[in-house]
């Protein structure tokens, strides 16, 4: 069980790509890795999830932990490149009706 | 009191003459060589602490006699910054340096008795003490 | 006759006898050798010194180097014995833990513990398995005075024992609703309201409440993101999805639950499930709804108590009896 977390400076937007599988042992990972950027003011941040293969309810927890702390710092988050089985797991939790997932990845990353 | 020396301990190599200090004083005991690697590892352990968090200070090392029974009692005393929470590094696992086996819960295992006072802010003394058999 | 007195002893005739001849058979006896020094909580240092001392009585002639380098080898060794000791302590303490941890599941069972309502007219099967020690899922059961049962299901996100902690909190704030008259999007609210309050900021958890009627046979229900559970319909032998749509507890304050209700006929079914049961991973993937469905079907013949075990056994089974995520599986039928 595997994750590797890319994060790139661009154009004062946080971009964030994720590869291999969310789960209760590569979560802490990711939460230390992003939390820290979600603090600043006003950040604008894009996390893709195009290349996560498998996510369970632990990551849904930290996806939803980070939209808090930077809506509460005035800031902007979107999730891009969710499969179908992820887009589902936000729709059923109702976390696609607050946090924008609906954007496509074109624009957004390359 | 019948015999006491100490050695500053400001340098590394204050760590050493700390040690020899201690052996020279284990082997006029009788400590046999085991017991003596014992207490030089318990005194370069605390000569060790002593140089990398409080800067500087000293280790005492001394004669003790109890009944009939004779012993070596390191003192290591020093004004450093002192330990928040005694509790937490006497917990086994628990170290900042070092992997399994260091530490004070080593330097406690290392020797007999062990007791230890420390004030945040105004330093740590320490005492362990190893009995011959 | 202690191993110590003894030991002395018997590592000198290992020792000689390998010395003059290099055999297999010598090897093997200082391999059992150090399966009982091992036993006896023999450190390393000690088994050093002991060697020298006897090296230096079976062959003195050994160059005065030698000897020195093994004074070398005792010194080196102190941290591994300090190493091994801290280690054996260090397991009896998991030990300790593992005892606490089990005596914490039992105060987990107790305190969570539900009695499922038994009622005329109306069936119910459970089962709830934890995937570690503690349970994330929970599930509770309630009869009121005008004999309407409430049934709950909910996920911490997360598991295991912090999982655990939180659910009794919700299982205390649930305790704590009047007796009679909740509606299951007014339950809802106010747990929500309860959880956004006490909860760490990344800790969420999902819920579905149903308020069954037996006198009107009307199942009214809301959920909070919650896995939707199946609809089972007698007169046409279909399935459906349970939909309801809300937002998880925990992450706004103000949420308002939708209220949905359904009239519940001779034969009908209400399927309530937790996410280990659809996030079960097989070889060929994720198991589909369809597959949930198609093991449901399998079973319509049983009771609801006997289709919940066999759906767990069949599950479990698939997964090689390895369970990711907490399992919990509920089914309540209108009597015909």
């Amino acid at each position: 069980m595997n994750i590797s977390i890319d994060v790139k400076d661009i154009d004062s937007q946080v971009r964030v790509s994720v590869k291999g599988e969310i789960d209760a042992y590569t979560a802490p990972k990711l939460r230390e890795t992003i939390f820290p950027l979600s603090e600043k003011e006003n950040v604008n941040m894009v996390i893709d999830l195009t290349e996560v293969a498998y996510m369970d309810s632990t990551g849904l927890g930290v996806f939803v932990g980070l939209f808090k702390s930077i809506r509460s710092h005035d800031g902007e988050f979107r999730l891009v490149g969710l499969s179908e089985r992820l887009r589902r797991l936000f729709e059923i939790t109702g976390l696609a009706d607050i946090i924008d997932i609906k954007s496509d990845t074109e624009g957004g990353l390359e | 009191m019948e015999f006491q020396s100490c050695v500053k301990i400001i340098n590394e190599w204050d760590i050493v003459a700390a040690r020899q200090l201690g052996r020279n004083v284990a082997k006029e005991l009788g400590f046999g060589s085991v017991d003596q690697a014992r207490i030089t590892t318990a005194i370069s352990e605390l000569a060790r602490n002593i140089y990398l968090y409080a800067g500087q200070g000293k280790v005492c090392i001394e004669k003790v006699y109890e009944g009939n029974k004779a012993g070596l009692k390191i003192i290591a005393t020093d004004e450093g910054p002192g330990i928040q929470d005694i509790r937490k590094v006497m917990e086994d696992g628990y170290t900042t340096s070092g992997g399994l086996g260091a530490g004070l819960p080593g330097v406690k295992r290392l020797m007999d008795e062990f007791d230890i006072d420390s004030v945040p802010g105004k330093g740590t003394d320490i005492k362990a003490t190893k009995w011959l058999r | 006759m202690d191993f110590r007195e003894t030991m002395e002893e018997k590592y000198r005739e290992a020792l000689s006898t390998y010395l003059s001849e290099q055999t297999e058979n010598a090897l093997y006896q200082g391999q059992k050798l150090s399966r009982k020094t091992i036993e006896y909580k023999v450190s390393p240092e000690e088994i050093i010194s002991l060697h020298k001392s006897i090296l230096m009585d079976i062959f003195p002639e050994t160059p005065a180097k030698v000897m020195h380098s093994l004074d070398f080898l005792l010194e080196v060794m102190i941290g591994y014995g300090n190493a091994y000791r801290e280690h054996q302590s260090l397991r009896h303490e998991q030990q300790e833990l593992k005892s606490e941890l089990e005596i914490a599941t039992n105060v987990q069972h107790t305190l969570l513990d539900t009695k499922i309502p038994d009622f005329d007219g109306i069936e119910i099967g459970v089962i709830s398995v934890p995937a570690k020690h503690m349970n994330g899922d929970y599930y509770h059961f309630v009869q009121d005075e005008n004999e309407c049962i409430g049934v709950a299901i909910a996920d911490v996100i997360g598991k295991g024992i912090p999982a655990a902690l939180c659910m009794s909190m919700i299982k205390y704030a649930m305790d704590s609703l009047p007796e009679t008259g909740n509606a299951p999007s007014d339950v809802l609210e106010s747990l929500n309201r309860v959880v956004e309050q006490n909860v760490d900021p990344s800790m969420f958890i999902t819920m579905f409440y149903g308020l069954y009627n037996p006198h009107n046979h009307i199942f009214s229900y809301a959920s909070a993101g919650h896995e939707p559970g199946f609809y089972y319909e007698a007169a046409t032998g279909k399935f459906r999805d349970l939909d309801a749509k809300g937002l998880l507890l925990g992450v706004n304050k103000k949420t308002k639950y939708r209220a949905y209700e359904k009239l519940v006929e001779p034969g009908d079914m209400i399927i309530l499930l937790s996410d280990g049961v659809t996030e079960c991973r097989t070889e060929e993937g994720f198991i589909e709804r369809e597959t949930l469905i198609q093991y449901i079907q399998n079973n319509i013949h049983l009771c609801a108590q006997e289709i919940v075990n066999n759906i767990y056994k069949q599950l479990e089974k698939l997964q090689h009896f390895q369970l990711r995520d907490d399992f919990t599986l509920i089914i309540l039928k209108r009597e015909v």
